[in-house]
């Protein structure tokens, strides 16, 4: 994939992809990176990621706190409510009518906020507060900080291993995200990357049918269509940095699958 | 009774708390006790068999530390008794902080998980997109659509055949991919390996599906480019629905293999040692040694993801079925999932009745899994001294 976004696409369109093309250009990333909708694309991506992440593990730690919280009584009401949610749901036409409903369409907003909170998370979260020693907290309680400080000021900052777990998880999932953009954006002039991927992968491969059923009678304007390499010029800006990131966070990931594959 | 001293720490405190010192043996450093450790005293007192001793040589009996403690741990107590109900407020309002911390998280669950409960109610009704959940109630016509409609077992054939693929392909080669990564002594190589198995769960849907279209793509893609140059006449992969199934388990394999071995390697590391040393003695070969050492004590992790994962039978993978397909009809006989028809109609706002009445039988068929499933999981486990459910 790398090498045929460097190929240029006569040599791709005779010879198909290679290991070793005959030539090299950075032709497709030019015109990847010219074009408005990759650029733009790239910065919707960006942007989610970020703000999704940032709001993401707020959010949910601010509930996993309230659950760890022994003085707080209905922790365990509170505990089931968010627990039900991951046994049973509306499902799909509920809530997309749902996400309509509350303005979640064909905005940037609509990217983000359904996938802010994930109860899992949230229980994962919990796990570790809890495992924080009662008495450090409470010192800082008997020290008049209010529960607003002693999250920001004491357990947060003891907790940044699952801290940076979750959020590498939500930051992945947004920006590999191409399910909110399919279905909540129609008119929306920007898409984020895996969407746009996506959408000229389709086109491209209606044009193919299109011509495979009519025979080459047909005109189709070529220069509409992104070319092959484009496309995995595309692919590779989208998939670049989580390749990059990959080797110094890798023990992160391991740690989050592990945390998910046992009991919350 | 305890003379009552002025706090020498330079804590503040309200006003009518006492403080006190005390020691539980005479000549002992004496502690003060605040409002703080008021819960420490009566913890203390409570481990006490004898009265304490006090600083000013007085003794004092159990009861009456009890009787100090409480006021300076919870003065609001002090006096009649609340109901329940008022000490739930009085929770409620002393925590109002950790409450609004949460609210965020409680506002959006709502929002997104329960009001979608709700709109399950356009199950029954005709829905129109200004009416919204409150359409003109149909009651079942909407199942009966679906009933008539040819659609319903190609969907449930289809999701359900997957899913059993992918939790067979998924468990061998977790498994398998386990037991020998398991028997690789080199800490680095090993460490290597599983990184790069892990990389592809980390790829976006969209990726795979490019990848997977310069795989089978009939101009370009390099099965066809091969089979040109072999001189037989390629295969269009995206009109013929038999081959699909294949190509989703592969995909599965190649996804989810690092990160499904993950468990089973965690159990292989808690394995003792010195079974494989005495194995090794006896004259077992290092296969013996797999098959039997490492694959009995694995079974009963193997058994809990798989009825974990038959739970979630009804649920398909749309994200990677989806992508790679989309909206090509001419593969749908095997790829069509329970998903993807509703996604379809979200999009096209046709078949909008059926969909909706194909949404709800899978959340209640899907919620009877989950729950049964979980169940069994439960009762099998208990049995054995520990408890893996999930709730």
């Amino acid at each position: 994939m790398v090498v045929s976004s460097f190929t240029p696409q006569k040599v791709l369109q005779v010879d198909g992809y290679s290991l070793w093309p005959r030539a090299l250009t950075t032709e497709a990333y030019v015109w990847a990176l010219r074009g408005t909708q990759v650029l733009t694309g790239y910065q919707v991506t960006i942007a989610v990621t970020f703000l999704g992440t940032f709001l993401s593990v707020a959010i949910m730690s601010g509930a996993a706190y309230a659950l760890s919280n022994k003085r707080f009584k209905f922790r365990n009401p509170l505990g089931f409510y968010f627990y039900f949610t991951m046994l049973f749901g509306g499902g799909l036409i509920p809530w997309y009518i749902t996400c309509r409903m509350l303005g979640l369409y064909d905005n940037i907003w609509a990217l983000i906020v359904p996938s802010l909170v994930n109860p899992w998370w949230i229980f994962v979260i919990r796990n570790y507060f809890n495992s924080l020693p009662i008495e450090v907290l409470e010192s800082a309680r008997i020290d008049g900080a209010s529960d607003l400080q002693i999250l920001t000021r004491v357990v947060l900052p003891l907790s940044t291993p699952v801290l940076a777990t979750a959020a590498l998880f939500v930051a992945v999932g947004y920006w590999n995200d191409w399910w909110l953009g399919t279905i909540l954006l129609d008119f929306a002039p920007f898409r984020p990357l895996p969407v746009l991927i996506l959408r000229i992968m389709n086109s491209t491969r209606a044009i193919n049918e299109a011509m495979l059923a009519k025979g080459a009678g047909i005109t189709i304007d070529m220069s509409q269509i992104p070319t092959l390499s484009v496309r995995m010029a595309t692919a590779v800006i989208t998939i670049g940095p989580i390749i990059l990131l990959y080797p110094f966070v890798q023990r992160y990931f391991i740690k989050g699958l592990t945390l998910g594959a046992i009991k919350g | 009774m305890a003379e009552e001293e002025p706090c020498d720490s330079n804590i503040e405190r309200p006003a009518g708390h006492r403080c006190v010192k005390y020691t539980s043996k005479p000549g002992q450093e004496s502690v003060d006790t605040s409002i703080a450790s008021g819960v420490h005293l009566l913890q203390k007192v409570r481990k006490l068999a004898g009265p304490l001793h006090l600083q000013n040589g007085e003794m004092m009996k159990a009861k009456e530390v009890h009787s100090l403690a409480i006021p300076l741990q919870i003065p609001r107590q002090v006096g009649r008794k609340r109901s329940a109900f008022a000490e739930g407020l009085r929770n409620i309002l002393d925590n109002r902080l950790v409450i609004i911390l949460a609210l965020p998280a409680i506002l959006l669950v709502f929002a997104l998980a329960y009001i979608p409960m709700f709109g399950i109610a356009v199950a029954f009704e005709d829905y129109k997109a200004a009416t919204g959940f409150l359409s003109q109630w149909v009651g079942l016509r909407n199942f009966e659509l679906l009933l008539t409609s040819p659609v319903l077992g190609r969907l449930v054939r289809n999701t359900i055949f997957l899913n059993t693929l992918f939790i067979t392909a998924g468990t061998v080669f977790g498994v398998g991919m386990a037991l020998l990564l398991n028997e690789i002594g080199n800490r680095i190589f090993r460490r290597v390996t599983q990184s790069i198995m892990f990389l592809p769960f980390f790829m976006s849907w969209a990726i795979v599906s490019l990848l997977v279209s310069a795989f089978l793509d009939y101009y370009s893609g390099v099965v066809s480019m091969a089979s040109r140059n072999l001189g037989f006449e390629p295969i269009s992969f995206y009109e013929e629905p038999a081959v699909w199934p294949f190509v989703f388990v592969i995909l599965r394999i190649w996804r989810d293999t690092g990160s499904g071995s993950i468990l089973y390697l965690a159990v292989l590391a808690s394995i003792d040692p010195q079974l494989y040393e005495a194995a090794a003695i006896d004259g077992a070969s290092r296969l013996q040694r797999m098959r039997l050492i490492s694959l009995p004590l694995l079974v009963p992790t193997i058994i809990l993801l798989t009825l974990l994962a038959i739970g979630r039978i009804f649920y398909g993978d749309f994200g990677m079925i989806y992508t790679v397909i989309s909206n090509n009809a001419a593969v749908y006989e095997t790829t069509d999932i329970i998903e993807t028809y509703i996604i379809r109609a979200i999009q096209s706002t046709t078949n909008f009745g059926i969909s909706i009445a194909v949404g709800l039988t899978q959340s209640v068929l899907g919620f009877i899994c989950v729950f049964g499933s979980n169940w069994i999981v439960k009762k099998w486990s208990q049995r054995r001294g520990e408890d893996y459910s999930l709730f």
